[in-house]
This record gives C-alpha cells, structure tokens and sequence, in this order.
C-alpha cells in the first residue's frame, strides 16, 4: 500500500457522500415541488382571491434563487417552469426561461445580502414573484401569446405576489430543508466549515 | 481567481437553461411530435395522483367556494328567478322565435350535430394558471377517440377547440381566448372573416379580418345588428356552427375593415358538461390563397 492510497480512499468516499447529497436532495426537491404543483393544481384552481391563484411553482423557482444560489437555484428554477409549462396552454419553456432569469438574478443579487430572517423572506418572495409574473408575461406575448398583458395583469401580479409571500411562510422552512446540505447561504450555512479531514495530511 | 470561475460557470450555466428554454420554444411552436407525447405521458402518470388529491381537497375547496360567493350566488339566484318569470310570461313569443330560428337552420343549412360522431365529456377542472383562464379540462382524452383540433360544442353553438389530448383527459381552449382565431360566416351577408376572443370579456368574440367596409358606404350592405354567425366551410372546424349573434358594427381605425362584435352563443364559463365532435380538423390556418378568407388588410 502506498502513502497515497488512504488520501484516494477519503478522496472517492467524500465523492460517494457528494453524489449520495446530490441524489437526496433531488428527492426532496422532487418531494416540495410536487406537492406544491398537485396544490397548485387541484386546491388553488378553485380557491382564489378576486379570480387569482398563487403561484406556486414561481415560489419554488424564487426560494430556490434565495436559497441555493444563483447556479443551482437558477437549474432548479428551470425544472420548476418547465414542469409547470406542461400543464400551462403557453408554449413549453416560456415559464422555465422566465423562472430561470429571475431566480438567477434574484440569487446573485441577494448573495451577499441575505440573512435569512422571515421578513425578508417575505419581501424577496413578493417581488421575485412579481417579476416572474411579470417577465413570463412579458415573453408570452414577445412570443406572440395574445391576452397575457392587459388591465388584469397588474392585479394578477400584485395578488398572486401576496399569496406567495404569505405561503412562503411554510414553504420557505420547505425548501430549505430540500436544499440542506448544499451550499446555500442560509444564516446556518454561513457559520465556517468543519475541518477538512485532508487538512495536515 | 476562484470567486470569478464561480462566477463565470454560473453565467455559463445561465446561458445554456435559456437555450434549452428557447430551443423547447421553437420546437412547440413547429408541432415537433415527441415533445407532445413526452407532455402528455408526464400528465398522464401524474392524473391519477391528482384526482385523488382532489378527490380529497376538494370539499376543503368548496368550502372557501362557499364562504367568499354566497353574496354573488344569492345575487345570480334572484337575477335568475326574473329571468324565470320573464321567460315564463314570454313563452308565447319564444315560440315564434323558435320557430323562426328553426326555419332560419332549415335555410343556411345549420345542422353541425347532425351526422358527426360525438362525445359528451364532463368538465373536470377551469384553468389551473392565472393566465389561462380560457382554458377547461375535460374527463376524456384519445382512448375515447378525441384528437387534438376537434371541435367542443354545447346546444348552444361554438365552446371552443381541444388543445392537448392525453390518454383520459383533454384541455380545451374556449372560444373566448383571444389566441384562438376562428373563421365564422355571416348569415346576413354571407360574408366570411377570422375572428377572435375578447381578453376580458368571454361573452364576447370580435371579427376584425376578412370584412371590408363598404367602398360605397352603403350601411345597408353591414350584417344586421342580432344576425347569426356561424364556422365557416374552409375553417379548421366543421361548418355551420353556432358561434353567436352580432351585437355591433364598427369601422377599423383605418375605416376599411368591418369590427364586427359578437355577442357568443355558449357560455364558456362554468360549464359542467360539452360534446366534442369527433372528427379530425384541418391543421392549417384558414388563411392563404386557397383558403375562402381572404388575407388580413395591413
């Protein structure tokens, strides 16, 4: 056995336990957002405020921005649209490419300014949802979608903003349970690392 | 160094989600097959998962339903019962009118139930978006035979077009979505134009291309105010069905096409039930040079 033998062994293990998070992650991303599309879809096409329902998968896409950072927030926020395009008459990718700008920017804005507490949460939530809205509505009709953008759009964005931020009350410890182990820039993540296990070696 | 490798993997990363997102646009928008079926496979494995979720929140649903529409029902209630007793003391006069609707579709030929197959389907769920609002799902899908482009009818004319067809359920698209240009006739002149949904208003649905206003400005030569308006032949749907009856006549801003308003025949909101008719559309926009419309004026 040679002296590098034991730094290779650590090296594949850490590898292992990297792809195992990888994998439990995904399952519980998978586990908060179907939950919330199988609201989205059956609850919230019928409970409304003035004809307006939350909007569940944006507020996945935007806690992902918050949470995981623009790189993985911005991939995870892609899915989210694009699952949620399926059941959408627009086009597939019009709401992924909206929730994947926004989440990306919202992340990258928020990377050094985030701390976690439950009001800002609530803030960031109601404008990066506006956003969404906004930008999905904004593309539809670049695209050539007709009746995204007309007198209701402003009420749609202002009450579906407010929905999501009063849900992202419970959806927020959600995700961030989903998104534990990753390198997200929650107040506990900020805390410095454990030691290395290859440190001194 | 490594802040700005982040940094640009990031960006890089930020690209490729857009591609990927615009390159699913292009191909939805070209029809690309593989991308419908892969859609509706995902609906379908995940539709039974959601009628039993709704099976389970849905008396949760109506409660909220109840709470915050008991004024308006009791409001539609009462407009109801008037309309009730005017009806009733109107019946005498329905007859005529009956009459004469029945003559008027012995005339123009309006029999769009009549030798086309035809399944009553049962609408499940009003639109799951903010921005769909035009859209309905309904309980049956292409094992019943249903496709996508097939007309949905109710007794009283035009619902609309089924959108996606999944194994057991279907979407449509009501004819009150300003997306879903249709191509109707006008019984009074003959003319025929393409026409849309209203954004704001599903009682009403707009001609404004394919109708000229008259060269010689001869009023009498515009549809009658209360004039039926029915699918065109050459339109993607089957022809001669009740689409509504014109409400007003406007000159284009430009003061050469006819905007011809319609008030629609069905109402498209809180259906419970609708008929598709099962036969296959033609997948082409009814413009072109062998099409019965003639092109848009600029």
């Amino acid at each position: 056995m040679t002296a590098s033998q034991p730094v290779q062994s650590v090296l594949r293990s850490r590898r292992l336990l990297a792809g195992g998070g990888a994998a439990m992650i995904g399952l519980r991303l998978m586990i908060v957002y179907l939950f919330a599309l199988l609201l989205q879809l059956t609850f919230f096409s019928q409970v409304r405020v003035a004809g307006v329902a939350p909007e569940l998968p944006a507020l996945i896409a935007v806690l992902a921005g918050l949470f995981a950072g623009p790189r993985r927030g911005s991939v995870i926020a892609f899915c989210a649209g694009l699952m949620w395009d399926i059941y959408l008459s627009t086009p597939l990718g019009l709401a992924a490419a909206s929730f994947v700008v926004v989440a990306y920017t919202l992340g990258g804005i928020t990377d050094d300014l985030f701390h976690d507490t439950r009001l800002q949460t609530l803030l960031l939530v109601f404008v990066g949802t506006s956003a969404m809205v906004t930008v999905y509505a904004l593309l539809g009709e670049v695209v050539g979608q007709r009746g995204l953008i007309d007198d209701r759009l402003p009420r749609v964005v202002l009450i579906a903003s407010g929905w999501n931020a009063l849900l992202s009350l419970a959806a927020a410890p959600a995700m961030r349970w989903a998104v534990a182990s990753g390198p997200a820039r929650s107040r506990t993540r900020r805390r410095e690392p454990p030691a290395s296990p290859l440190k001194g070696r | 160094m490594a802040v700005a490798q982040r940094s640009g993997r990031a960006r890089y990363r930020l690209l490729l989600l857009i591609l990927t997102a615009a390159t699913l646009l292009t191909l939805d928008f070209r029809g690309f097959g593989p991308l419908d079926t892969a859609q509706s496979r995902v609906r379908d494995v995940l539709e039974p998962v959601v009628s039993a979720v709704d099976v389970v929140l849905g008396p949760v649903a109506e409660v909220w339903t109840v709470m915050f529409t008991y004024n308006d029902l009791r409001s539609e209630n009462e407009r109801l019962r008037d309309e009730i007793d005017r009806l009733a003391s109107a019946d005498i006069r329905d007859a005529a009118e009956q009459d004469a609707l029945e003559r008027l579709l012995d005339a123009t030929g309006v029999t769009f139930l009549e030798g086309v197959e035809r399944l009553t389907a049962t609408v499940l769920r009003d639109s799951v978006g903010n921005f769909d609002d035009d859209v309905m799902s309904i309980d049956v899908g292409h094992r019943d035979g249903v496709a996508p482009g097939m007309a949905v009818v109710t007794s009283a004319g035009f619902v609309g077009r089924v959108e996606t067809a999944d194994a057991a359920l279907s979407t449509v698209t009501a004819v009150s979505d300003p997306s879903l240009v249709i191509g109707v006739r006008l019984l009074d002149t003959g003319d025929v134009g393409l026409g849309h949904g209203m954004a704001g208003d599903p009682t009403q649905f707009v001609v404004d291309a394919g109708l000229r206003w008259p060269e010689t400005g001869d009023l009498s030569e515009l549809p009658a105010v209360g004039s039926p308006v029915v699918t065109a032949a050459g339109s993607r749907y089957p022809a001669d069905i009740p689409v509504g009856r014109v409400a007003s006549v406007e000159p284009s801003e430009a003061g050469l096409i006819q905007l011809v308003t319609v008030d629609l025949a069905a109402d498209v909101q809180d259906l419970g039930y609708v008929t598709v008719l099962l036969l296959a559309s033609t997948d082409e926009a009814p413009v072109g040079p062998d099409s019965p419309f003639s092109e848009p004026s600029p």
